[in-house]
């Protein structure tokens, strides 16, 4: 077992260990919850399962892009509560529904394009970019467009509503395939775009990407916008699934925290440079699988976040351990 | 030398993923010794100091203190045992001032300042350093960081100091007052450990010289019975030095034109009003000491750096140019080949064909969409081949490469770009001896293919088989120009000292 261990750590793909941990976890869970728990392992539950999971996995697209060009975005949960309410508010007053969501989608684009500017050009650390943009957005919508409110309803027989929480083909729910959508999307523009290479590069070495002259500005500008967009896309199915766009979702953080945790879980570090939507799929796996089992185990919310922080510190400490950190690992090449 | 040692190491093997840093070594060092370590890049003189110095722990063998077993699991079980490292990144806290620094780790509960700093004093005064306890580390030059160091060894009582390339950034004066200190703390019976690039200072100032080749220590000896050629046999192990000094031939075609021409650039206090002129086909290599500011000017060039830029002038065939990021420096043609590769120069988790690739990439800015990644790979192959790049695996990540194979993968990722004025910052710093040659070859053959070369270089030899033009630098200015024919090292050293 040392042996292995110790092969395991010294193998080039550290970070590939933390995966295979991650999904033999799952797999664990996933027998013990089909043996322990009736009603787990069924085709509805399995459905739901998936279903439950779209936003997250949309959401952890726009994250994991952003981590892997070493930013943090927390203005996602913002901007995706933000998209729901504008298109909310456009399809309500009889906008049709074309028009509305470009106005959506460019609006939405303008924060993450705000972020990107406070971070490429004022040089500001992405963290409080947009920790301040995702307080500017909550606060500019709660007071002038909901007047307060927390809650937002929608029109239950409004078509956009019903393509929405419906199925695209029978039996494809409609959040799932925009769920797989992403992953591609996602997919193209980490191995087959020039800013993917760029987001990488950035991740790997800021320093050096800009001395080598990639246009890191231009690409920080497209991590930021794109997550705007996943943030929005996630909106959207949320809220058509729900009937209503809650602000609490922003103010309690704790869908923040979800989506920074199946991030880091899947194995992409928060230094960035590593990870692909692979990752993303097994962090979400994990977290999905745990969610709906415990649920069905009439687990409290607040025993839920307990555990869920709980695995979110074994996988640091995991990843700590098999990633060490230390002037042996600075001095490689250097002998 | 009869006496007991005071350090010794037996057997001695570190290993790093199964490669050996240092193999099999067995080192004796006595008190009131000065004992020089002579060896290539890699040949594990550092894994050698910090193994003694607790930085690091063996993979196999024993060392003794005094002839007693000792392990060490951390650098300040090597200082309760009177072992001390200057590094040759100084190691002082520059927030902090020069007295406390010196105390660093040894404080006790409450300190008085007054008591602290006279203490700092005493030892400084005593090794006759003139620098003044309150300042702040940070404001030091290299060379009186250095001297803190020493100092704090001092005031410690170490009786055994480990440097680092010591001289590496001093001028000759100072070099001279170290060696000086050096043998005023080896009459009270300090012995010392020091590795140096510099033969003749391993010849003229230690008594006794271990060589290192590969991870293995050759031979060791005393210093009088060493001479330049036997020193450079033991390191190399052939007579590559031949093949390191080509000197070019004669090559001063300087068309009227300059491709780069730079007025009166400002900088902080780094550069200060520095002027030249660049032209096609030549090299022109700027000489100075670390800190005379090239490396600041050539990443103003690039539009790197914007921080307290004080005014200047920048013209591109002609073209007045002001770049206000990199990107824009590379889509007119020029790049960068940075001094320090691990801080930014490649990126550690890609592999050799994804690092050139990016070059490549960055050649276009954000007009392509796409990345052609067969393509990419075909390129980096072509580049692999031309500098003969070897690389262990494909997937092999660069960080896994020798010195010199990095080397040549940043100079790849630059020169696909087909630049047509390429500033080379240090070209062979960290570089084994075989691929320095390689990779003077390569920026020789890329100034005759008609481009500009600006060769940044600390070490003078590099410089006068080079360039075709040699600019030398001072506190941020241009203080002399010479012809290859005129300059000679002596020159050259006298204008960027006085």
């Amino acid at each position: 077992m040392a042996e292995i261990l110790s092969m395991l750590r010294t193998s080039k793909r550290k970070g590939r260990l933390l995966e295979i941990v991650v999904m033999a976890v799952t797999v664990a869970l996933v027998a013990a919850f089909s043996i322990a728990v009736d009603g787990f392992a069924t085709p509805g539950n399995l459905e739901i399962i998936l279903s439950n999971s779209a936003s997250l996995v949309i959401l952890g697209c726009g994250m994991a892009v952003v981590i892997i060009s070493r930013g943090l975005d927390l203005s996602l949960i913002a901007v995706m509560v933000a998209g729901a309410t504008t298109f909310s508010i456009f399809i309500n007053a009889d906008i049709p529904v074309v028009t509305a969501l470009v106005l959506t989608v460019a609006a939405m684009a303008m924060v993450g394009l705000a972020n990107a500017w406070l971070i490429a050009y004022v040089e500001i650390p992405a963290m409080l970019a947009t920790l301040a943009s995702a307080m500017a957005v909550t606060g500019f919508f709660r007071f002038a467009i909901l007047r307060g409110e927390f809650l937002l309803l929608l029109s239950k027989d409004n078509p956009a509503v019903i393509f929405l929480s419906g199925d695209i083909v029978p039996g494809l729910p409609t959040p799932v395939a925009l769920m797989v959508a992403a992953l591609i999307v996602t997919w193209v523009l980490l191995r087959g775009t020039a800013a993917g290479r760029t987001i990488y590069a950035m991740g790997d070495n800021f320093q050096a990407a800009r001395l080598t002259g990639l246009p890191v500005r231009t690409t920080t500008i497209v991590v930021y916008v794109f997550a705007a967009m996943m943030a929005l896309c996630a909106g959207l199915v949320t809220s058509a699934a729900s009937g209503a766009v809650d602000f609490r979702t922003v103010t309690n953080g704790t869908l923040l925290f979800e989506v920074v945790l199946v991030v880091v879980l899947g194995g992409i570090p928060l230094r960035g440079g590593r990870g692909g939507v692979w990752n993303i799929v097994i962090g979400v796996a994990l977290i999905a699988v745990l969610r709906n089992g415990m649920t069905l185990m009439n687990f409290t919310s607040q025993t839920q976040d307990v555990l869920k922080g709980l695995v979110l510190m074994v996988a640091i400490v995991a990843d700590n351990y098999l990633n060490p950190r230390d002037t042996e690992t600075d001095a490689v090449g250097d002998l | 030398m009869s006496r007991q040692p005071i350090i010794s190491l037996e057997n001695v093997t570190k290993s790093y993923g199964g490669i050996n840093a240092l193999e099999d070594a067995n080192f004796e060092l006595y008190p009131g010794e000065i004992h020089a370590l002579a060896g290539e890049n890699g040949a594990g003189k550092s894994t050698l100091c910090k193994l003694i110095a607790g930085v690091i722990a063996p993979s196999a063998g024993t060392l003794r203190i005094n002839g007693e077993v000792v392990k060490f699991s951390a650098p300040k079980d090597a200082s309760r045992h009177g072992i001390s490292m200057v590094y040759q990144e100084t190691s002082l806290v520059p927030q902090l001032t020069v007295a406390q620094n010196m105390v660093l780790g040894r404080e006790s509960a409450f300190n008085s300042v007054r008591k602290v700093r006279n203490s700092a004093r005493q030892v400084l005064q005593r090794l006759n350093f003139k620098v003044d306890p309150s300042q702040l580390a940070g404001t030091l030059s290299t060379a009186k960081r250095q001297m803190v160091e020493i100092a704090r060894a001092v005031l410690n009582q170490a009786r055994v100091i480990i440097l680092d390339e010591p001289t590496a950034a001093l001028t000759p004066e100072e070099t001279d007052h170290l060696f000086d200190l050096m043998r005023t703390l080896q009459a009270d019976g300090v012995a010392m450990i020091f590795i140096s690039h510099a033969l003749e200072e391993a010849l003229n100032h230690s008594d006794r010289i271990s060589v290192l080749r590969n991870g293995r220590l050759m031979v060791t000896g005393e210093a009088s019975a060493f001479d330049r050629k036997r020193l450079i046999h033991h390191m190399i192990g052939e007579e590559l030095n031949e093949r390191l000094h080509v000197p070019r031939a004669p090559h001063a075609v300087r068309s009227a034109l300059p491709v780069l021409r730079v007025e009166n650039i400002r900088m902080g206090a780094m550069v200060n009003n520095m002027s030249f002129s660049i032209f096609p086909g030549q090299i022109t290599g700027i000489a100075g000491l670390i800190g005379s500011g090239r490396s600041e000017v050539a990443k103003v060039i690039m539009g790197h750096t914007k921080r307290n830029f004080g005014g200047g002038r920048i013209w591109l065939d002609g073209r007045e140019v002001r770049y206000s990021l990199p990107a824009q420096a590379v889509a007119d043609g020029i790049a960068y080949v940075s001094e320090d590769r691990k801080l930014d120069g490649f990126f550690d988790t890609l592999n050799v064909s994804e690092n050139i690739g990016l070059g490549w990439l960055a050649k276009f800015g954000r007009r392509r969409v796409l990345a052609p990644l067969q393509k990419m790979r075909a390129l980096s192959r072509e580049w692999e081949g031309k500098l003969s790049i070897r690389s262990i695996g494909k997937d092999q990540s660069v960080l896994y490469l020798s010195g010199g194979n990095q080397q040549k993968v940043v100079i790849a990722k630059s020169l696909v770009q087909e630049p047509r004025l390429v500033i080379f910052d240090e070209p062979t710093r960290g570089v084994d001896v075989g691929a320095i040659a390689e990779i003077r070859q390569i920026v020789r053959q890329f100034a005759e293919s008609g481009a500009g070369v600006i060769l940044i270089s600390s070490y003078l030899p590099e410089i006068l088989d080079l360039s075709d033009r040699i600019l030398v630098a001072k506190s941020g200015t241009i203080v002399a120009e010479f012809a290859r024919a005129d300059a000679t090292a002596e020159k050259i050293l006298h204008a960027a000292i006085h």
